[in-house]
C-alpha cells in the first residue's frame, strides 16, 4: 500500500443546498481492486462523476502520481488516464465492437488493434468476433466491452459503477476473475462501486465506506474489516422511533401468496415465492437495496405487471387477473418509486397530472369538467399544502417535494384500504419528509394497510410494525422493527442471511 | 469568458402561442415586403389588394372560407394525432384517400335520398382516411416504426395510386385525355349555404367544435394527453397507451380523409390529382403555429385561406402567387422563434 496514483482532498461539490460531496479525501493505490461502499445517495456516483471530469467539484484537489490536475471534462480524464464505466452503457447500438472500442483511438493499427483485442478478449472470455454489431449482444458482453472500451482509452484507473447489478451470478464470478488479472497483469487501479458486502469480500483489497456524501472510513483493508463493522458505518446510527405503534390492528387486507416473476426481456428471475400479509392498521416495511426485486413486487401488486404466478388478494377478492383500474376501485394506491414518468406525466399540466387515479370515477367523468377537476385538484392543494400556482403548467415546473405531495395527495384522498408506498421520501429535504411520514401514519390510524418499500432504515424502523428484507427477489428475514436491531437488518440487505 | 446557455422557463404565458403567431405574422410581411420591393413591386398596394381580393366582398369572403375548409380539416386531424404526441406528416395522402373514398362509394352505389347520400360520401371519406393511416398506425404500435417517415411515404404511394386511377379505371373517357375521373352527379354536389359558401365550411366549424371537445373535454383526449406525456404514467393509471395511439392516428387520418371528400363534394367533383394543392403540408404549418390548437387551428386556417385567395389574384397586376406561400411558410418560422424565446431564456454564465 505504499503507490498512491490518485489522491483526493476535500471534495466538495453540491446541488442546490444538498451537498453531495462534503469533504471528501480518497485514496487510489496502483494496480490494487479498491472497493466504494455506501448506501443509494451516499454519494459514491458523485464522487466518481467528480474524478471522471463530469461534475467540477467547487472545492478541493485531485492529485494524480502527486501532480495536482483540474479536471475539466471527461476527454480530459481519459487523457490522464482515467475511464468509468457507467451503470447505463455508453455504446453505440448499430455499431460493431471495433468500432465502438477505437471510437476515440481511430488511427489505431489494424494490427495493433488485432493484437489487444485477442488479448482482453482472453482475459473477459469473450468468444466474439470484432466484427459483431454490439446490438446483438448480450448485457454481459456488452458490459465487457464497456469495460474494455476503457483501457483502449489507456485507462490505467478504471471505475466501474455497480458492474454487477446487471450480471448473473455466473458471469460476477467472471467478471471477478478478470479484474483481478487486468490488476495484476496490466497494473490497473479499478474502483468498484457497490453496495453488496459479498462483492466488497470477494472483489477488493482496499475499501471506503461513504455515508451522506462523508467519507467515513477510508483504506480499510478488506481482510481485516468485518461485515458488522462494514454494516454500522455504512448506515451510522440509526434512531429508534418515536411513533407510538399502538395503534388498532384489524383483519388482512392484502395477501400477496406464492408471488414469482421472471422478466419476458431476458428470462431472468426477479421474484422467487413471495408471501406477504398485511393488516389493516399496520405498516409492513420492505427492506432492501434497490434492484432486488421491489419494483416488480409493488407493480404485480397495484396491476401493472400482469404476468406472474401466485395470487393477490385484496379485502377477500382475488384480483390477479384484474387490472390497474379494478384495482383502483377496491380501494388500492400506489405511490411509484418513479415520481416524474411513472407517478407523474412530464410534459402534461398539473391538473391534468392530478387527476390520474380518479379520472375515470363518476365523481370526474365521464365527461370530463375543467370544472370539477379544477375542484379537485383545488381540495388536494388545500388539503395537502401543495405549492402549485398555475394548474395549467406543465408538472416539472413544481419542486421535487410538491410534486411528491401532489402525487401522495391524489393516491391519499381517497382514503385507500391498501396503500403501495415506494421510496416515497426519496431525495425529499427533511420537512417535507416529515410531512410524508405523518400523511403515512394518519392512513395507518385511519386503518390503512400500507406496504412501505424504502431503503432508507431510519424511515422502516421509524414507522414499520414489521419489516422484511428483500435480496435478489427472495423474502430473507422478516422483523420486528420493536425488539431486533439495525445491524442483523442491514447485514440481511446485503445478503447475509445468519 | 462569458458563455451563455439557455434555460426553460419555469411559467410560460398563456397567449404565448396567440403572440407568437402575430410576431411571426409581422416578420412573414416584412419578408414578403423586402421580395415585393426587390421585384419594385409596392407592398402596401399588393397587400391591400390582396385583402380587398380575398376578404373585401361577400364573393370573395366566400372563396377563402372554402379555401380554408380543406386546411383546417386537415390541421384538426394532425392536432388530434399530436395529442400523443406523434405527428401526422401524411394528411396529403388522406386528403387523397378520402377523395377516392367518396367516388369509390359513389360509384358503387346508388341512393335516391341525396342528403343520406351525401352524408355517406363524407363517411367514406372519413373511413378513407383513417385507411390511409392504418398501416402507419398498426407499425407504429406493434414495432414502434417512426410515424413521420411512415405517414410520409403513404403520401407518395397515395398519389401514385391516384394518378392510377385517373389514368385508368376511373378514366373519365369525355375529359379529352385529361387524367382525370369522371364527374360525380351533382344531386351530391354540397350546397352552397348563401352565395358562394359551400355547406362544407359549416361542415368544418363542426369538426372544429369536436376536434376542440375531444381534445380538451373529453376522457378520451385526457386519456390521450396521459399517453402522450408518458406511457409509463398511462399505464400505471391504467391507461392503454398503444391503443389511445392506434385510434387517435386512425381519427385524425379521418379528418384529414374528410378534407378530401369535402374539396370533392363542393369544389372539384371529380378525382384528379388536383384535389389538393398541398393543403396536407399546409396543414401542418397551421397546425404547428397554433401549438396544436383546434380553434386556433380554425382561425389561422381562415387566414390562410384567405392568404391564398389573396395570393391568386395579384397575379393580374403581375406578382407571383408564391408570395402567399412565402408569407405562410415565414409566419411559421417568424412564430417558431418567437415561441423559443416565451420557452427559454438565456442565460449569462461565468466560465472560470
Amino acid at each position: 500500500m505504499n503507490n498512491k496514483i490518485l489522491e483526493t482532498k476535500n471534495i466538495t461539490k453540491s446541488f442546490g443546498t444538498l451537498k453531495a460531496l462534503d469533504n471528501v479525501s480518497f485514496n487510489l493505490f496502483e494496480g490494487k481492486i479498491h472497493g466504494l461502499l455506501g448506501e443509494n445517495g451516499a454519494g459514491k456516483s458523485s464522487l466518481m462523476n467528480v474524478l471522471s471530469g463530469l461534475y467540477q467539484p467547487e472545492k478541493g484537489s485531485i492529485y494524480i502520481k502527486k501532480q495536482k490536475y483540474k479536471i475539466s471534462n471527461p476527454d480530459h480524464a481519459s487523457r490522464l488516464g482515467i475511464g468509468m464505466v457507467h451503470q447505463e452503457f455508453r455504446l453505440i447500438e448499430s455499431f460493431s465492437i471495433k468500432d465502438n472500442l477505437t471510437l476515440s483511438r481511430s488511427n489505431i493499427h489494424k494490427d495493433d488493434f488485432m493484437t489487444a483485442f485477442k488479448k482482453y478478449s482472453e482475459i473477459f472470455a469473450l468468444n466474439l468476433s470484432e466484427n459483431e454489431t454490439v446490438s446483438n449482444l448480450s448485457v454481459g458482453e456488452k458490459q465487457k466491452v464497456e469495460i474494455m472500451k476503457i483501457i483502449f482509452n489507456n485507462s490505467n484507473i478504471m471505475l466501474l459503477d455497480e458492474p454487477t447489478a446487471v450480471l448473473t451470478p455466473q458471469e460476477t464470478i467472471q467478471l471477478k476473475n478478470s479484474l483481478e488479472t487486468l490488476a495484476t497483469e496490466d497494473t490497473k487501479t479499478i474502483v468498484l462501486i457497490t453496495h453488496k458486502l459479498k462483492e466488497i469480500r470477494e472483489f477488493t483489497e482496499i475499501v471506503s465506506v461513504m455515508k451522506n456524501g462523508k467519507m467515513v472510513s477510508q483504506d480499510l483493508l478488506t481482510q481485516k474489516v468485518s461485515d458488522n463493522e462494514l454494516i454500522n458505518l455504512m448506515m451510522g446510527n440509526v434512531k429508534k422511533s418515536q411513533i407510538n405503534k399502538d395503534n388498532t390492528i384489524g383483519d388482512v387486507k392484502l395477501d400477496v401468496i406464492n408471488v414469482s416473476f421472471k422478466d419476458p426481456v431476458n428470462n431472468i428471475k426477479k421474484l422467487s415465492n413471495v408471501n406477504l400479509q398485511i393488516k389493516s392498521g399496520e405498516i409492513l416495511g420492505l427492506a432492501g437495496v434497490s434492484g432486488n426485486g421491489q419494483v416488480e413486487l409493488a407493480n404485480i401488486i397495484s396491476g401493472i405487471e400482469r404476468t406472474f404466478e401466485g395470487k393477490i388478494i385484496i379485502n377477500d377478492n382475488d384480483i390477479s387477473n384484474k387490472g390497474v383500474k379494478s384495482r383502483k376501485k377496491l380501494n388500492l394506491s400506489y405511490i411509484p418509486e418513479n415520481r416524474l414518468g411513472v407517478g407523474l406525466a412530464p410534459g402534461v399540466s398539473v391538473i391534468d397530472n392530478s387527476i390520474v387515479r380518479d379520472y375515470f370515477q363518476t365523481k370526474l367523468g365521464p365527461h370530463l369538467s375543467k370544472n370539477r377537476s379544477a375542484k379537485y385538484l383545488e381540495n388536494l392543494i388545500n388539503q395537502f399544502s401543495i405549492k402549485a400556482p398555475n394548474p395549467k403548467a406543465e408538472i416539472s415546473t413544481l419542486s421535487g417535494g410538491n410534486m411528491q405531495k401532489l402525487l401522495m395527495g391524489r393516491e391519499l384522498v381517497g382514503n385507500p384500504d391498501v396503500i403501495i408506498a415506494a421510496q416515497p421520501t426519496r431525495g425529499l429535504d427533511v420537512n417535507a419528509v416529515e410531512g410524508i411520514h405523518n400523511l403515512l401514519i394518519d392512513q395507518r390510524n385511519r386503518g390503512s394497510a400500507i406496504f412501505l418499500i424504502s431503503e432508507d432504515l431510519d424511515e422502516l424502523f421509524k414507522l414499520c410494525h414489521r419489516l422484511l428484507v428483500i435480496y435478489e427477489g427472495k423474502v430473507i428475514k422478516s422483523f420486528t422493527t420493536t425488539d431486533s436491531n439495525i445491524s442483523s437488518v442491514g447485514l440481511a440487505m446485503a445478503g447475509i442471511n445468519e | 469568458m462569458n458563455k451563455y446557455t439557455l434555460s426553460k422557463r419555469q411559467a410560460v404565458n398563456e397567449l404565448s402561442t396567440f403572440y407568437s403567431f402575430i410576431a411571426g405574422f409581422l416578420i412573414a410581411l416584412i419578408i414578403g415586403s423586402i421580395i415585393l420591393l426587390a421585384q419594385d413591386k409596392n407592398p402596401i398596394d399588393t397587400f391591400s389588394l390582396m385583402f380587398r381580393l380575398s376578404i373585401g366582398s361577400v364573393n370573395s369572403l366566400s372563396s377563402s372560407l372554402n379555401k380554408a375548409t380543406p386546411l383546417i380539416l386537415a390541421g384538426l386531424g394532425i392536432a388530434i394525432i399530436n395529442t400523443v404526441k406523434l405527428w401526422n406528416i401524411g394528411a396529403e395522402g388522406q386528403i387523397f384517400m378520402g377523395a377516392i373514398g367518396v367516388n369509390f362509394l359513389y360509384i358503387n352505389l346508388s341512393l335516391s335520398n341525396s342528403t343520406i347520400f351525401i352524408i355517406l360520401l363524407l363517411l367514406s371519406a372519413f373511413l378513407g382516411g383513417a385507411f390511409c393511416i392504418l398501416i402507419p398506425a398498426l407499425v407504429k404500435v406493434l414495432f414502434g416504426v417512426n410515424e413521420i417517415i411512415t405517414t410520409l411515404l403513404t403520401n407518395y404511394i397515395v398519389i401514385g395510386l391516384t394518378i392510377y386511377l385517373v389514368n385508368g379505371p376511373w378514366k373519365d373517357p369525355d375529359s379529352l385525355n385529361f387524367p382525370a375521373a369522371a364527374y360525380v352527379g351533382k344531386e351530391v354536389y354540397l350546397p352552397n349555404i348563401f352565395g358562394k359558401l359551400s355547406y362544407g365550411f359549416l361542415i368544418c366549424i363542426l369538426f372544429t367544435a369536436l376536434a376542440h371537445y375531444l381534445k380538451n373535454k373529453s376522457v378520451f383526449g385526457y386519456e390521450m394527453r396521459i399517453a402522450g406525456g408518458s406511457e409509463m404514467t398511462a399505464v400505471y393509471a391504467g391507461i392503454n397507451a398503444k391503443q389511445k395511439a392506434f385510434l387517435a392516428m386512425l381519427i385524425g387520418g379521418g379528418f384529414a380523409g374528410l378534407a378530401g371528400g369535402v374539396e370533392l363534394l363542393s369544389q372539384t367533383h371529380r378525382v384528379s390529382t388536383g384535389i389538393s394543392q398541398g393543403f396536407g403540408y399546409t396543414a401542418i404549418i397551421i397546425a404547428a403555429i397554433t401549438g396544436m390548437r383546434p380553434i386556433g387551428i380554425f382561425l389561422v386556417g381562415t387566414l390562410f385561406g384567405a392568404l391564398s385567395i389573396g395570393g391568386s389574384v395579384i397575379q393580374t397586376i403581375g406578382v407571383s402567387t408564391y408570395i402567399a406561400d412565402i408569407i405562410q411558410a415565414s409566419t411559421l418560422f417568424g412564430a417558431l422563434i418567437i415561441q423559443f424565446f416565451f420557452n427559454y431564456k438565456l442565460l449569462k454564465v461565468d466560465d472560470d
